[in-house]
């Protein structure tokens, strides 16, 4: 029960509280006392004997919103230390502040130039506020950028966390009013991303996000038809576990530069799991929540839904280091599948769909999310392998995205220039032969290995078994006119390439190139 | 503990039957500037009472503030303790008439005649029983209220015992001086660290030789930083529950000692001190 403290208590008065005290206490009959002491200006000694007492009679008793002038006293004569003796909150108002941030529990807002309060949604934000408040020391001690809170204040009637963010600028407000710096903010953000990615997180210190993603679909389950969401569940569920940390909710409002220093905000959200969720909100920030309604991404982040979506490209590009298209596409229809899941559920655990836009926009999310799972087979991808449409328009980038592959290479210009004639040899092969008259796709695989430097380019595809190996190379001695059409290509590949093999496996053609990036140097 | 010969509410034969009934092996009653309790209870003490040490608790002032002493084990009858109490008493009869001369020009608040002669025979009437009168008699709403409203309104007399004398009479009258719930001062201050260590050394100067370390109203932290300081100063450590009987939610016996897993050696060093020199007259 709660009970309020006010004005003095001292020699004077100290008996008259007590008994007043005792009476509530008793009518309350409670065991849970929470003495309320906002109004409480000072206590003698001959108060704090009245609190022993009657702490002496509710040993679990606390006292809160203690101002700091009886909290001094408090503490100075033990009694912080024998029970708990929470101090008030200075109060702050966010009328007339700018809203800089949102995140999944509270609203941050810049009070000042240099400090920001983010206000906590529940009113019961205290708990809320140490969570993220761990959560923060635990990311700057894994060596993330992040302001931690200096003081917890009273907002209304919820608390606010206040952080100091000197001469701050949001990403979204950099976005927003400086476009030019579109390409600094992409590379910085992913620098950031990047460096969430790598960080390990010791075992147990954060939630994992693939059970809290196999949470949006146990949720969405019963809204869908059952095969798609065995499949959806299926899908999830093949994702490893992965002890690497994810932001959860990092969308450009969370990444703040202060004073030419990139600091991530909002905490609360860090989990541990495999980048594709992230992916997943990151689609959902920028594009998911406002692929209805394309004025719902200029009214929460301040740029308009075009920006959005050439950020949100540019910066899966930067990410996934390609600019192969179809590479970033694969990825990205990986993440909708995530990000269309939790939208769902999202209009449906908040009751949105009862207007005509609410339904509107869940009924888009449902259908995007359907297609995709009819096309789905894995939500994971791997960034040196390439699917694609098996047709020759595609070679520039299918050789594009080798280059990419092996950009981190020392690969000799020569040598680029040798390993893209066979890719060209080979990719056009298939795209002209393995399913004419129909179409089907190739998929490229390029991995390199070590000491001495190797690449090895796997095609593989589901077109008529052939192996190029058998044919008989042609003879180039002849003149030009009696020589067999075709065959060179292949005879071209032998020279170029190290090693060359074929297999036929599981109804697909596995022609394998290796190439030694280290020959003659 | 304090009977109703001071502001408790047991007379000294209750206040004996409840220390018996609690089962403990040794107190002492320390009524404010009153030694009669130490004349009363060894006369009602029977072969398996608990062991009675003579007691009194001393309001004392000087130019740096206020102290409550406690003198324990003094000779109820020595010269030196008779003048002390006989003192503090004409001083509490001087500011009784002050503060009804107060109370009568100021205020224009009188009492009955039967009143005034019933507060005079009192050992030592103080601000609390003047309150209750002027509630009694309509003048204020509560003891407190007429306290903050009124009594304290007057301008303390310049008239009180000081430290030392009060010191030095316990020491001549053959008793053991201590400094009550020293961290509180007289009662409602807080008194630690630097402040407190400059009382010590000027009470020890006078003579004390104890502090009340163990006290109901304390914290760990106080009691053992309490504890510290007789280390320091070489002091006898007491224990003391400041029960006013009903007046206070004290238990009788409730000294923090509970607290600890055995009876620090000072304060076994001070019991045996006090029962031997009680025992002795």
């Amino acid at each position: 029960m709660k009970i309020e403290l006010k004005g003095r208590i001292d020699s004077n008065n100290a008996a008259a509280v007590e008994k007043e005290l005792l009476d509530q206490l008793s009518a309350g009959g409670a065991q849970d006392v929470e003495i309320d002491a906002d109004e409480l200006e000072y206590i003698s000694s001959a108060g704090l004997r009245v609190i022993l007492r009657i702490r002496k009679n509710y040993p679990t008793m606390k006292i809160v919103n203690v101002s700091s002038e009886v909290y001094e006293i408090l503490e100075m004569t033990g009694f912080t230390e024998m029970m708990s003796v929470e101090k008030a909150y200075r109060r702050v108002s966010i009328e007339g502040c700018e809203e800089i941030g949102r995140g999944a529990n509270g609203v941050v807002y810049r009070i000042d130039q240099d400090n920001v309060v983010k206000v906590y949604f529940d009113a019961g934000g205290l708990e809320d506020i140490q969570h993220e408040r761990e959560l923060t020391k635990l990311a700057l001690i894994l060596g993330l950028p992040t302001a931690i809170s200096y003081d917890v204040v009273k907002v209304g009637d919820s608390y606010g966390s206040v952080f100091e963010l000197l001469n701050a600028r949001s990403f979204s407000k950099i976005l927003a009013t400086e476009p030019e710096k579109m390409d600094w903010c992409v590379k910085e953000y992913v620098d950031m991303l990047k460096r969430i990615h790598s960080i390990e997180v010791p075992e147990g210190k954060l939630p994992d996000a693939r059970e809290i993603a196999i949470d949006w679909v146990d949720y969405v389950y019963p809204l869908m038809p059952e095969d798609k969401a065995k499949k959806l569940r299926a899908l999830i569920e093949e994702i490893p576990k992965d002890n690497h940390m994810i932001h959860g909710d990092y969308h450009t409002k969370n990444v703040e530069l202060c004073n030419d220093e990139v600091l991530l905000i909002d905490m609360d959200t860090l989990s541990m799991g495999h980048p594709i969720i992230e992916l997943a909100c990151i689609f959902n920030a920028f594009i998911g929540y406002s692929e209805y309604d394309h004025d719902e991404i200029l009214s929460f982040q301040g740029f308009d839904h075009e920006t959005a979506v050439r950020f949100f490209y540019k910066v899966m590009s930067e990410y996934l280091g390609t600019t192969c298209q179809t590479k970033i596409n694969e990825v990205v229809d990986k993440a909708r599948v995530i990000g269309y899941t939790r939208m769902y559920r999202r209009s449906h655990r908040r009751n949105l769909m009862a207007t005509e836009k609410g339904k509107a926009e869940a009924e888009q999310w449902m259908s995007e999310l359907l297609e995709l799972l009819d096309r789905t087979d894995t939500l994971l991808y791997s960034l040196n392998e390439l699917d694609i449409e098996a047709e020759a328009d595609n070679l520039t980038e299918v050789q594009t995205f080798v280059e990419e592959c092996l950009a981190k290479t020392d690969c000799s210009p020569k040598a680029m220039m040798q390993i893209n004639v066979a890719v060209e040899e080979i990719f056009v092969n298939i795209a002209s032969y393995a399913y004419a008259p129909d179409k089907g796709r190739a998929v490229v695989r390029v991995e390199v290995s070590g000491d001495p430097v190797c690449v090895t380019i796997t095609f593989i595809d589901h077109g008529i078994p052939y192996d190029p190996l058998q044919r008989q190379d042609p003879d180039v001695t002849k003149p030009a006119e009696d020589r067999e059409i075709g065959g060179l290509g292949i005879f071209l590949t032998r020279k170029i390439m190290d090693d060359l093999s074929y297999e036929y496996a599981d109804g697909k053609n596995i022609l394998t190139l290796k190439k030694n990036l280290e020959e003659g140097e | 503990m304090h009977t109703s010969i001071s502001d408790g509410t047991y007379t000294p034969e209750e206040m004996l039957s409840m220390v018996t009934e609690a089962g403990m092996d040794i107190f002492s009653i320390t009524d404010h500037d009153s030694i009669k309790a130490s004349g009363i209870i060894p006369g009602l003490l029977k072969e398996d009472s608990p062991v009675f040490i003579p007691g009194a608790e001393f309001s004392c002032r000087d130019e740096n503030g206020k102290y409550h002493i406690l003198g324990y084990s003094y000779d109820p009858d020595s010269a030196p303790m008779r003048k002390l109490v006989s003192t503090g008493h004409g001083m509490r009869m001087t500011k009784l008439d002050s503060r009804l001369r107060f109370l009568k020009q100021t205020f224009g608040i009188t009492f009955p005649e039967k009143e005034v002669i019933a507060l005079r025979a009192m050992d030592n009437p103080g601000k609390p029983h003047l309150g209750n009168l002027m509630v009694r008699y309509g003048y204020a709403s509560s003891k407190e209220e007429a306290i903050t409203e009124f009594l304290n309104k007057m301008k303390s007399s310049s008239d009180y015992i000081r430290p030392e004398t009060a010191i030095e009479s316990i020491l001549a009258g053959g008793g053991i001086p201590v400094l009550a719930h020293p961290a509180y001062g007289s009662g409602d201050e807080l008194i630690l660290g630097d402040e407190m260590e400059e009382r010590l050394t000027r009470l020890c100067g006078f003579g004390l030789m104890g502090v009340e370390a163990f006290y109901s109203g304390f914290t760990k932290k106080i009691r053992d930083e309490m504890l510290d300081f007789a280390d320091r100063f070489d002091l006898y450590v007491t224990a003391g529950s400041d029960c006013h009987g009903k007046n206070k939610l004290i238990e009788i016996g409730d000294t923090g000692l509970d607290e600890v897993d055995e009876i620090p050696s000072r304060l076994r060093e001070f019991l045996g001190d006090a029962t031997q020199r009680s025992g002795r007259k």
